[in-house]
């Protein structure tokens, strides 16, 4: 095996692929990055058995070279090393091959490592998905369903199925829903021609973490497959395996309330720097306790205690306040989170009495529900 | 630093000594406090100095001792009465200081610095101690004096419960002499295991500890490496504090069995009872616990089989049947099948039952309402007001615990 790679993009492709290599894996290959040059580009693969991510680089993309002299074959290398090395070597492109005795030369400019490989044969294969039904979004789109929902996963092993994001696809409609059983994130889009429908699948919120980081902010099309056990997210060069967690998710939907009691419309921003700085006392106690009543149906009052750091208060006006009085205690790290994930400049909470869970929603629509579990104090 | 004085003040065979003062039949008799050997609590837990004269030890099954020393009265434990005795005691000292650390129901530290001007020099307040202990209630205290905590525990271990008065003091100006040529399992802080290692390194005395380089301790056991070092050479700045026993760091609730229990059912039972002792006394205290754990002890000696385990829940609890269900899972997974002499269940990572956060998937204001009603029937009537069903069967233990303290009659 033999090419010369223009570094920069070696090393966009090796980040990615990273994301998915772990030190402790139960089997040693996979430790290691294989990497495959075929005629017409070069695949990087990395697996740690929950996750598999494989990185294209073409020979040739719009006319501009990115491999070249290419000799077809493959090899294994240590993801310790390689990385580190592809990053600081000294020139544009990068110079790698492999002998048959499994001894890989990288050489830029000056500078030459020389790496013991490992047989590419006994890496394992990365599963095949056994569907051709696919659905499409955009991949910018699939970034914002995973910033506003993921941030909600359990992130204690006691209740496994807690620790991913359940996704739905049904009446061509997509949803994301992630609760640690303290608070809930979901988000509903419309996905006009999917030609498939899931009534229930969880993905693992680390995959979906990575995954995020590895997405470009583009408006190009995320292909997605589903089996029963595993994931597939693909884009023009990229490869995202990912496995379903096992089990049943607790039906979610009944536990939103329909009605309620008092109803506020805020200023996200507002209410979101009011909640952080009350937050800043509340650190000390278990809960992140800050407590919220509303004053003469134009005024919330955030306060928080910590007997032995002092108190702070602050009092914020709101567009308005409908219905009963209230006086609420709950996380400010949840508010926070859930303030965060409202795109809106405007956001309705609606509350149904102080031992009742709540919900956000961005004003002007319904497709972000945050709900979250109120903290009880006497 | 001023220089403090601390008191270890010791109940001598506090049991039997609390049996003697009270009743008057049993003077000059040897004493044995023991359990009922038919239930297995037929151990030994204090006899008094006539008794140990005939060699009689702490621990030992009842008819080890009984063939040692045939004509000793035993006598059943009153553990309430031994609580109130020992609080009584805690009173008596407290007019002393207010500085007194229950260290056990039989021994309490105390810091007399501020008192000296109030009430003489360290011999005469621990004179005038021990007369008013034995005066209030018939049991005989010994009383170790020293600068700090550990070496007024070894002066009154090691030198008062030898003296004739029974009150020593020990400090820099006598440490060599006394302290440092004690055999090394002597000292505080050395049990078995840790004299097995300083033996080997050569070390017989306490002394010989002190002068050892600390380098190479501190090397071989980190910090308490360094403070059994400061412990032989007299140092040790932990303050006597009245809140030991203010944060509770765990609930837990054990019990050795009156016969080996063989059948997954009749275990359940026990489990159950003990989840439910366990609960209602975190509820007592205010707390909610997020680990559960099991131990068992097989029944057999000669083949110590059994297993401590825990499990984090996934939210804080203080309800009966959450523990239960844990406490299941943990045993349903590690029993080897083999006969069970004793369980036990602990709630520990304690946390204030309030403020709480709630959850989405556990209805646990039904759940308060219940227990709620049920402690106030406790308290009001009794542990055995209300049972389970469960409890009723062959297996079932509440009754029986309910006239106990620590696994002995109250």
């Amino acid at each position: 095996m033999k090419f010369i790679i223009q570094r920069d993009q070696l090393i966009a492709s090796v980040q990615d692929v990273m994301k998915a290599i772990s030190s402790r894996t139960a089997i040693p290959i996979l430790t290691g990055m294989k990497i495959e040059a075929k005629q017409h580009g070069i695949t990087l693969t990395g697996s740690d058995s929950d996750i598999s991510i494989e990185s294209y680089i073409p020979a040739e993309e719009d006319g501009i070279v990115h491999v070249e002299n290419i000799e077809e074959g493959n090899i294994v290398l240590q993801a310790k090393y390689f990385p580190d090395i592809v990053r600081k070597l000294p020139e544009k492109t990068v110079e790698i091959e492999a002998d048959s005795n499994l001894k890989v030369t990288i050489r830029s400019g000056k500078a030459e490592f020389n790496l013991n490989g490992q047989d590419a044969e006994e890496y394992p294969h990365l599963p095949k998905l056994q569907t051709e039904s696919s659905f499409k979004i955009p991949t910018d789109l699939m970034k914002s369903l995973i910033k506003q929902t993921v941030f909600a996963v359990s992130t204690m092993e006691t209740r496994p199925i807690l620790t991913g994001v359940h996704l739905k696809l049904e009446n061509n409609n997509l949803t994301f829903t992630a609760t640690d059983s303290h608070r809930l994130a979901s988000r509903e889009i419309p996905v006009p021609d999917a030609n498939i429908e899931f009534p229930s699948v969880v993905v693992p919120g680390k995959s979906l973490n990575e995954l995020n980081k590895i997405l470009d902010d583009t408006e190009e099309l995320l292909e997605i497959n589903v089996t029963n056990n595993q994931i597939l997210f693909r884009t023009k060069h990229l490869y995202f395996l990912s496995r379903l967690l096992d089990g049943n998710y607790p039906e979610t939907s009944r536990l939103i309330p329909e009605q309620s009691k008092t109803v506020i419309h805020a200023n996200t921003k507002e209410l979101l720097h009011t909640i952080d700085r009350a937050s800043l006392l509340a650190k000390e106690e278990r809960n992140n306790v800050v407590k919220l009543v509303t004053n003469d149906n134009q005024f919330l009052e955030i306060t928080s205690n910590s007997p032995e750091v002092g108190r702070v208060a602050e009092e914020i006006a709101v567009q308005s306040i409908e219905g009963e009085e209230l006086k609420i205690s709950f996380s400010s790290k949840y508010m926070l989170d859930a303030l965060k994930a409202i795109e809106n400049d405007e956001v309705k909470i609606e509350f149904t009495g102080a031992m009742r869970p709540f919900i956000i929603r961005p004003a002007d629509g319904e497709s972000i529900l945050q709900l979250i579990l109120p903290v009880r104090t006497y | 630093m001023m220089k403090r004085v601390i008191f270890l003040v010791d109940m001598q065979s506090f049991y039997a000594s609390v049996e003697k003062a009270e009743n008057p039949k049993l003077k000059n008799k040897p004493v044995i406090v023991s359990g009922d050997p038919e239930r297995r609590s037929g151990i030994i837990l204090a006899a008094c100095p006539l008794a140990k004269k005939s060699g009689v030890k702490t621990a030992e099954a009842l008819w080890q001792a009984q063939t040692k020393c045939p004509e000793a009265i035993v006598v059943r434990p009153r553990m309430q009465r031994y609580i109130d005795i020992s609080c009584q005691i805690t009173t008596i000292l407290e007019q002393y200081t207010d500085l007194v650390e229950v260290f056990s129901i039989d021994e309490q530290f105390l810091d007399l610095t501020g008192s000296l001007k109030l009430f003489g020099d360290p011999f005469t307040i621990a004179k005038k101690i021990q007369q008013e202990i034995i005066e209030e209630t018939g049991v005989y205290a010994r009383v170790g004096i020293a600068p700090n905590k550990t070496l007024a525990k070894i002066a009154c271990d090691a030198f008062a419960k030898k003296n004739q008065n029974g009150i020593f003091k020990l400090d820099e100006s006598n440490m060599k002499e006394t302290m440092w040529e004690l055999p090394i399992g002597k000292m505080f802080g050395v049990g078995s295991r840790m004299k097995d290692h300083l033996q080997r390194m050569g070390i017989q005395k306490i002394g010989q500890l002190a002068t050892f380089s600390i380098d190479t301790l501190t090397k071989r056991w980190g910090i308490n490496g360094q403070v059994l070092w400061q412990i032989a050479n007299g140092i040790d700045y932990a303050p006597v504090t009245t809140k030991t026993h203010d944060k509770q760091k765990a609930v837990g609730h054990h019990m050795t069995l009156p016969r080996d229990y063989k059948t997954f059912d009749e275990i359940k039972v026990i489990l159950l009872e003990l989840s439910e002792e366990v609960a209602r006394r975190a509820r007592t205290g205010g707390y909610r616990g997020n680990t559960v754990s099991v131990g068992i002890r097989g029944a057999d000696f000669n083949f110590p089989t059994g297993f401590h385990r825990q499990v984090k829940l996934t939210s804080p609890t203080n309800f009966d049947m959450d523990i239960f269900h844990a406490a299941l899972h943990l045993f349903r997974i590690h029993w080897n099948r083999l006969p069970v002499r004793s369980a036990g269940v602990t709630l520990s990572e304690l946390q204030p039952a309030d403020p709480y956060q709630l959850s989405l998937f556990d209805f646990s204001l039904k759940k308060e309402h219940l227990n709620e009603a049920m402690d106030y029937i406790y308290t009001k009537y009794g542990p055995t007001a209300i049972v389970r069903a469960s409890s009723l069967t062959s297996a079932g233990q509440a009754y029986s615990r309910a006239e106990k303290i620590g696994g002995h009659y109250k």
